[in-house]
């Protein structure tokens, strides 16, 4: 088996009439505004030729009209290239007739929209199962393989919901157990998590990163986020006005950026300089007041699955951690639980930025306590919150 | 660009207020008005045309109609908001004697009154008709009684087990009387009867039925474009007799068709209403002139000013010597 | 003054060699429309008859419940029943079921056409913009202009009354069908293309669910516009409500007149509620599945 899955050859899309003249101006290297005034022609990729390999994350990014997304359209015929060659496995794409390229988009890829494309007349269940569905499979079977698919993107329990009642992130889950149900040799994910806030977007990629490490799919990824492109590609190409720049790896191109296009491109954004506290603090499930008993403090850790509970009065200012060792110690020893409660506790504030606080959260022994000008108790870091901020 | 446009607008406004006040110049000695009412058949249209010409010339109205239905237009008149109903089928409204009497408004004179109504059938149906191949359907139909053997033959799409008899126009007052005719003959055992919403369905279905060479039965009336262009029977009944044909036994009697005008119209122009009270014709004039106009396509005006000339000695009955004089000088 | 205001360019159609060929074809082709008034009559005929042998009591408990349910509250269902009661204390009820038949028939063949037009009309620009000054011919005509040459293909009775509602009350159907294809978020119709749908799959479980409601809105417009065709069709010889609202105005009996008026605007009202409650209630249905 190659290692390369997909191979495109001087792929071009040119929408308008005077298509041979613009590409006589293209071939002489051409601008794409210059193009469009002086034949009409709108250039949305010209002579991209690519080499992506079998079972990798390959980024493709750029900005808006560069023509990522028109490209990756190209992979399952959303779009059919004006001119050029895309080999998928030794198959010609642009050679498929009706019949072939249905079974194709049915057995070989799937793609995931920026806005999810779920249909909302229908449950989770039937949308994931969607793709099995027109492919004529039997509704037993379908289901049951919707219903993996749906367990592997962590949203089990939620089959029968309708799509309007579900979050942004849920939807895109969704998106990715519909796409994943079909078993695609494939992944298209056009800008796929563009559309979501930057904590549930941290989320999503490390869901994506790990069902890729598991399956091992090959996914052509798309986005305009170059931390995004770096933390997730295997291998990364940037476009910009329909033409293809770079393709590199991560590290290949932050130390050789092609031109200072990408030097800018690559500059223009750390994350962890960026995320403050606030995006990636969460809601404690729990608290306790100093005034509980033992046996309370007990119960309310145990339910929740915590080693530590934060105890609060009634203001919710903080008055420190009980760690589920010294409620056990207390329990034995019959002491009071106000005199086991931690005082001395790290906490930090909403505005810090992510990068402030990696320290404080590496030694720290408890989560990280958010804490308002008053010393109220606004949320809580983990150490793992403060981790995925930065893959 | 605005400029432009300014300048354009004001050149069209100029060339509106000229026009305007050339027209403004033309003879307009604020014309009286004479409003007429229309309730859709062509032969008040045609007497309207007709007492319409001789408003215009003599007595230098400005005539128009109102249309409307027989019982709106009637009660138009009594309000004063229609000035002159040429022809009032008096036995169609249930009210019209109540009004007369109780001075709601006034009858004029009769404009005809010798004019047929009643069951009608195709003489095909009866005769046949060699030029088209058609055989007589019903040789020995002749009478209204006769229809009960012939059901068969006028056979209701709706219900096929029986026959269909189109009877009077819905809220006319001879619908009523129709129906307690098929009631009498004990038509109703193997018809249906239908009452048409109004007189332009009944047209259609005799038309179409004509058309196709196929037998139908409906209630109609003289004079009318319909019976003078096409050949129907009127079906024959006992004689006329006032007391029992009410109840539907006997034939129709010719209706009297009544020229009105309003109270407020008949104080106004007696000179005018002069003229009216001589008004009348014949059902067979109105159907030769409604016949001239099927026949030459001629407007309602047209076929006034024709049927004036025409008639030049009956209408000089209507008027003055004077007045006469000045209406023909008008329309030659 | 007269070249100034009066219209100098007239062309004099001749009118009359196009009326007698209209009738010529009518009479030349009895046999088809007889073919299609034969049909059509026996349809109106059929739910007529149906209609009529549902008694009147399941028919106010029907009514009962579908107001209930679809408008969950308990209020509207005993408020549409009563109203639905009073058509029946007016001793109208036979004449309903006669007026229900002819609209009943109508939209459902309304509908028979409208829907797959309308699906035809969005998939093509084209066709939109060629089919929209027909449908605003349909729509505008006056109803006279077609409902006496009616009369002469299809005779009078309910054939006409059929036909007449549906170039009537199509439109809105056709429109809104089309409209809510149209409609439907354009990644949804990728998405769908992306999993490899055939054109039908797309149209059958993509497109068409999700244009439901708007696809509904229009149907409830078909048979409200149907409803409204009740006295105009009773012109040409259909019988109901309609029909005594015209006679009743015929012989200015006003209350007579009020009364079958009132069970008109009483119908149009229990079926536009009921539609329109059927759905919304099953909208909700599918929130609260949450």
């Amino acid at each position: 088996m190659s290692e390369i899955i997909i191979e495109t050859k001087n792929v071009s899309k040119l929408y308008g009439v005077r298509r041979d003249e613009a590409a006589e101006l293209l071939r002489g290297g051409a601008e794409k505004s210059e193009v469009l005034k002086k034949t009409g022609v709108t250039t949305a990729l010209y002579d991209v030729s690519l080499r992506i390999p079998r079972g990798k994350i390959f980024v493709i990014i750029g900005l808006s009209g560069s023509g990522k997304s028109t490209m990756v359209r190209c992979f399952n015929r959303l779009n059919r290239p004006t001119w050029g060659s895309i080999i998928f496995d030794g198959v010609d794409l642009l050679k498929l007739s009706n019949q072939e390229l249905l079974e194709f988009r049915r057995r070989k890829v799937s793609m995931v929209f920026q806005s999810f494309g779920l249909m909302s007349h229908r449950n989770v269940l039937g949308n994931v199962a969607y793709g099995l569905e027109v492919s004529g499979m039997g509704r037993e079977e379908r289901e049951k393989r919707a219903r993996e698919s749906i367990a592997l993107v962590g949203l089990e329990g939620w089959e029968d919901a309708m799509i309007g009642n579900l979050s942004g992130g849920m939807r895109q889950r969704v998106g990715l157990a519909r796409a994943l149900a079909n078993d695609p040799e494939v992944l298209l994910m056009d800008e796929p998590f563009s559309a979501l806030d930057p904590l549930v977007r941290n989320d999503m990629q490390f869901e994506l990163l790990s069902i890729q490490r598991k399956l091992g799919k090959t996914v052509i990824f798309i986005t305009h986020d170059i931390d995004e492109a770096f933390r997730l590609g295997d291998t990364v190409a940037i476009m910009r006005d329909g033409r293809l720049i770079q393709v590199d790896t991560p590290e290949g191109m932050s130390t050789n950026p092609a031109d200072e296009y990408v030097r800018r491109f690559i500059n223009s954004a750390d994350k962890s300089k960026v995320l403050s506290v606030r995006n990636i603090m969460i809601t404690p499930v729990s608290l306790i007041k100093p005034g509980d008993g033992i046996d309370h403090a007990l119960r309310v850790m145990r339910k929740n699955e915590l080693s530590s509970v934060y105890a609060v009065d009634g203001q919710m200012k903080l008055k420190g951690i009980l760690t589920l060792a010294d409620a056990m110690r207390a329990k034995r020893e019959s002491l009071d639980l106000s005199e086991m409660i931690v005082k001395d506790i790290p906490s930090t504030s909403p505005d810090a930025s992510v990068e402030e606080i990696i320290p404080l959260a590496a030694e720290s022994s408890y989560p990280l306590a958010v804490l308002d000008n008053e010393g109220r108790l606004q949320g809580i870091v983990t150490k793992a919150s403060v981790l995925s901020s930065l893959i | 660009m605005m400029k432009k446009i300014n300048r354009i607008l004001g050149l069209l406004l100029a060339l509106m207020l000229l026009a305007g006040s050339l027209a403004g110049c033309a003879p307009s000695q604020q014309a009286k008005t004479l409003t007429f009412a229309d309730v859709g058949w062509d032969s008040i249209l045609f007497h309207n045309a007709v007492a319409g010409t001789v408003a215009e010339t003599v007595f230098g109205y400005q005539w128009s109609e109102v249309s409307g239905s027989t019982p709106i237009t009637h009660e138009a008149v009594k309000k004063g908001e229609i000035d002159v109903h040429m022809e009032v089928w008096t036995d169609n409204l249930a009210n019209y004697k109540d009004d007369i009497e109780a001075g709601a408004l006034k009858e004029v004179s009769i404009n005809f009154d010798d004019n047929a109504q009643g069951l009608y059938v195709p003489r095909y149906v009866i005769e046949g008709d060699a030029g088209r191949g058609i055989e007589p359907m019903a040789p020995n139909l002749k009478t209204v009684a006769d229809l009960k053997d012939y059901a068969s033959l006028f056979k209701d799409p709706e219900d096929s087990s029986k026959g269909i008899i189109y009877g009077g126009i819905a809220g006319w007052a001879i619908t009523e009387i129709i129906h307690k005719k098929y009631l009498h003959y004990g038509l109703d055992a193997n018809y249906n009867y239908m009452e048409p919403g109004t007189d332009a369905a009944t047209s259609a279905v005799l038309v179409a039925a004509y058309d196709r060479g196929e037998p139908v039965v409906a209630y109609y009336w003289e004079p009318t474009w319909l019976l003078g262009k096409y050949d129907f029977v009127l079906l024959e009944d006992e004689p006329y007799d006032p007391e029992l044909y009410f109840e539907g036994k006997t034939e129709c009697p010719s209706v009297r068709v009544a020229v009105c005008t309003s109270n407020d119209f008949y104080e106004k122009d007696p000179e005018f209403v002069a003229f009216l009270s001589k008004y009348r014709t014949s059902s067979a004039l109105t159907s030769q002139a409604l016949a001239y106009i099927e026949d030459t396509g001629a407007d309602y005006k047209t076929a006034a000013r024709w049927f004036l000339k025409e008639n030049r000695d009956m209408v000089e009955t209507w008027l003055t010597t004077e007045q006469a004089d000045k209406l023909y000088a008008a329309i030659e | 003054m007269n070249w100034l205001f009066d219209f100098p360019f007239i062309i004099r159609i001749n009118t009359n060699a196009i009326d007698r060929a209209v009738r010529s074809f009518a009479a030349d082709h009895a046999a088809f429309f007889d073919g299609i008034k034969a049909g059509l009559t026996n349809f109106v005929g059929a739910i007529n008859w149906l209609l009529n042998h549902i008694p009147w009591f399941v028919l106010v408990v029907l009514v009962f419940f579908l107001g209930w349910k679809g408008h969950k509250r308990l209020r509207s269902g005993i408020a549409y029943s009563i109203l639905l009661c009073i058509i029946g204390m007016l001793g109208l009820w036979g004449l309903m079921n006669l007026t229900l038949s002819i609209v009943l028939a109508g939209v459902t063949i309304a509908l028979l056409l409208g829907l797959p037009v309308g699906v035809l009309l969005s998939g093509s620009d084209r066709a939109n913009q060629a089919a929209r000054p027909v449908l605003d011919m349909m729509q505008t005509m006056p109803v006279f202009v077609y409902l006496i040459p009616a009369v002469i293909f299809f005779g009078m009775g309910s054939a006409s009354a059929v036909i007449a509602t549906v170039i009537y009350a199509m439109v809105p159907v056709v429109r809104l069908t089309s409209l809510g294809i149209r409609q439907v978020d354009a990644e949804v119709v990728e998405a769908a293309r992306s999993f490899g749908s055939t054109k039908s799959q797309m149209l059958f479980k993509v497109q068409v669910p999700q244009a439901l409601p708007t696809i509904m809105a229009g149907i409830n417009q078909t048979l409200m516009m149907a409803m409204s065709m009740v006295v105009t069709c009773s012109m040409i010889g259909a019988r109901g409500l309609g029909n005594e609202v015209l006679i009743a105005v015929n012989r200015i009996e006003i209350s007579r007149g009020f009364m079958a008026g009132s069970s008109v605007v009483i119908l149009a009202i229990l079926l536009d509620r009921l539609t329109q409650g059927w759905f919304s209630g099953r909208k909700n249905a599918g929130d609260e599945q949450q």
